[in-house]
């Protein structure tokens, strides 16, 4: 397993290596600037498919991947669900429905720091591979024009509002990080629930990189205006050191649920077309309360009987049901003195 | 083997409910209680059932084994923790595999919860609230030798059988003296169902 995971990463950080040779023309574009950045996410990249492997290799997860790809690719979710996918991408991914029903506080934060990271990452990302380029024919501006993979996009003037949106977007991003994160930190030093069982590597460290980034780049945009670019350069390195830091620690840490996240969907989806094919649900032998669907169950006994776990026809049996089960086989063969 | 842990005896059980309302108290799951109380012979008999996590540890904890999002951690004391809020996809899995029915699942929150030994009070040397609680020592935490010490006799069981599959726990059932060599039926196979044999 960890050779066939050595491999998927290998093959993704060299398809990732290529496509910054390619996208950015021949490196024409390529910002030498940021090579530090270029092969932070070639290890990124290298991690994640490393761990992902790992991860989708493990029976339950390996086979809720094929059950939510099967899924996927099924006609029953062409045919009769084409909307629910588009729907569960939006509901779970992008607006974290599911945060809200743990707190809105926390769901609020959480929406702050996965835009904001979003955003940035929809600009730092290609910035650094040599995809876009910012180019005046003027030299100096302000008509500059925006160019993906060579091709131009769009043309803007730099001191117009779109002009401030295009080289402030990281700065905005930023804003929104620190206020996300910030609550997530003081949240960690004195929910108490959050605090029970927390460890700083997981949990502290996650939110520290995020706050450090974030700061650091607002002050080069500072330093930039306010300072004439007095201490720039250290902030720029202390900058890259960060992001570079938090770019390898992703596949390792908690920033892991960024691509683990996408099962619930796969998960859902899973289900629902299983619903919907089968209209049934599986209910309790014993008290016909509703477990769920029947292909479910199946998909658990055989996840169970992969692990060796022998008491896979339990999970035909709600939760309350195997505890009165249990407590009358006491009552029944260990203390008679139980009544 | 077991250390500072939960022992439940069904016999001293009187289903007042107070470590219900007690585990409501947790940091951990404050306002909702992870300890279930069922009734196993409701309408029959008098006799109550508290349920905690048993935190399994042969094979150790069912519900990590087939979480698909590696979302419950088995700590190295061997507390099988909660499903951690970040990575739980609420699909359920470890609520329909566990042998003794624990988890408890928020389709909502699309989140996990269940008993995790009160790991804010157990981590400090503090009994669970359920067992600070119970006025007849159903729930005792404590030591083996805590718990003879204070019942001169008593026996303890930490094996429970479903089906040909033995579960080994951290937590420990109290059961009569000649039954401890035996592990405790933990109700499957089902040979009856509502009065019907269903062998």
């Amino acid at each position: 397993m960890r050779r066939r995971a050595a491999v998927a990463g290998t093959v993704v950080s060299v398809l990732l290596i290529l496509a910054i040779v390619f996208g950015s023309r021949l490196l024409r574009d390529f910002d030498s600037a940021l090579l530090p950045y270029a092969v932070a996410t070639v290890f990124l990249a290298f991690g994640v498919a490393y761990r992902y492997t790992v991860w989708v290799s493990a029976p339950g997860a390996r086979r809720l991947f094929r059950k939510g790809w099967g899924s996927f690719f099924s006609v029953a979710n062409f045919r009769r669900a084409p909307t629910a996918l588009p729907k569960m991408i939006a509901t779970y991914l992008g607006f974290q429905k599911f945060l809200g029903a743990r707190s809105h506080a926390r769901w609020a934060a959480h929406q702050l720091v996965f835009w904001g990271c979003l955003l940035a990452a929809a600009i730092t990302f290609p910035l650094t591979w040599g995809w876009f380029t910012f180019t005046s024919s003027t030299g100096s501006g302000p008509g500059y024009e925006m160019r993906i993979w060579g091709f131009k996009v769009i043309g803007f003037d730099a001191l117009s509002v779109l002009g401030w949106l295009m080289f402030h977007g990281l700065d905005i991003a930023a804003v929104l990080v620190i206020a996300g994160a910030s609550y997530f930190l003081w949240r960690r030093m004195k929910d108490r629930g959050a605090i029970t069982g927390q460890r700083f590597a997981y949990d502290l460290m996650p939110l520290i990189c995020l706050v450090v980034i974030s700061v650091t780049g607002l002050l080069l945009t500072f330093s930039s205006i306010f300072l004439h670019g007095g201490g720039y350069e250290f902030l720029a390195v202390l900058h890259m050191v960060s992001v570079v830091f938090t770019l390898i620690y992703i596949p390792f840490g908690k920033f892991f649920h960024i691509v683990q996240r996408p099962a619930a969907v796969g998960m859902q989806l899973f289900k629902y077309t299983s619903r919907r094919e089968d209209e049934s649900v599986l209910a309790c032998r014993r008290c016909q309360e509703p477990i769920d669907t029947a292909p479910y169950v199946e998909n658990l006994q055989g996840t169970m009987r992969d692990l060796d776990l022998g008491f896979d026809e339990w999970a035909r049996y709600c939760p309350r049901c195997k505890r009165v089960l249990r407590g009358n086989a006491y009552l029944d063969h260990v203390k008679k003195g139980f009544k | 083997m077991m250390g500072r842990t939960i022992f439940i005896d069904p016999g001293r059980c009187i289903g007042c409910q107070a470590c219900v309302s007690a585990c409501r108290e947790c940091d951990s799951h404050r306002g909702k209680s992870m300890i279930h109380l069922d009734y196993p012979d409701e309408g029959h008999s008098v006799a109550s059932l508290p349920t905690v996590c048993m935190h399994c540890e042969d094979p150790v904890a069912p519900c990590a084994e087939v979480c698909p999002a590696d979302a419950i951690l088995v700590t190295a004391d061997g507390v099988v923790q909660q499903a951690d809020t970040t990575r739980c996809i609420g699909c359920a899995n470890c609520v329909n595999a566990c042998p003794f029915g624990v988890p408890k699942i928020d389709l909502q929150a699309k989140l996990q919860m269940k008993c995790n030994l009160c790991y804010d009070r157990t981590a400090y040397g503090l009994a669970p609230m359920c067992a600070t609680v119970c006025p007849t020592g159903a729930l005792f935490y404590g030591t083996l030798e805590e718990l003879q010490a204070e019942r001169p006799g008593v026996q303890v069981a930490d094996s429970f059988t479903f089906g040909t599959t033995t579960v080994t726990t951290g937590v420990a059932m109290v059961v009569p003296a000649d039954k401890v060599q035996w592990p405790v039926p933990g109700g499957l196979p089902v040979v009856e169902i509502n009065g019907r044999d269903v062998r």
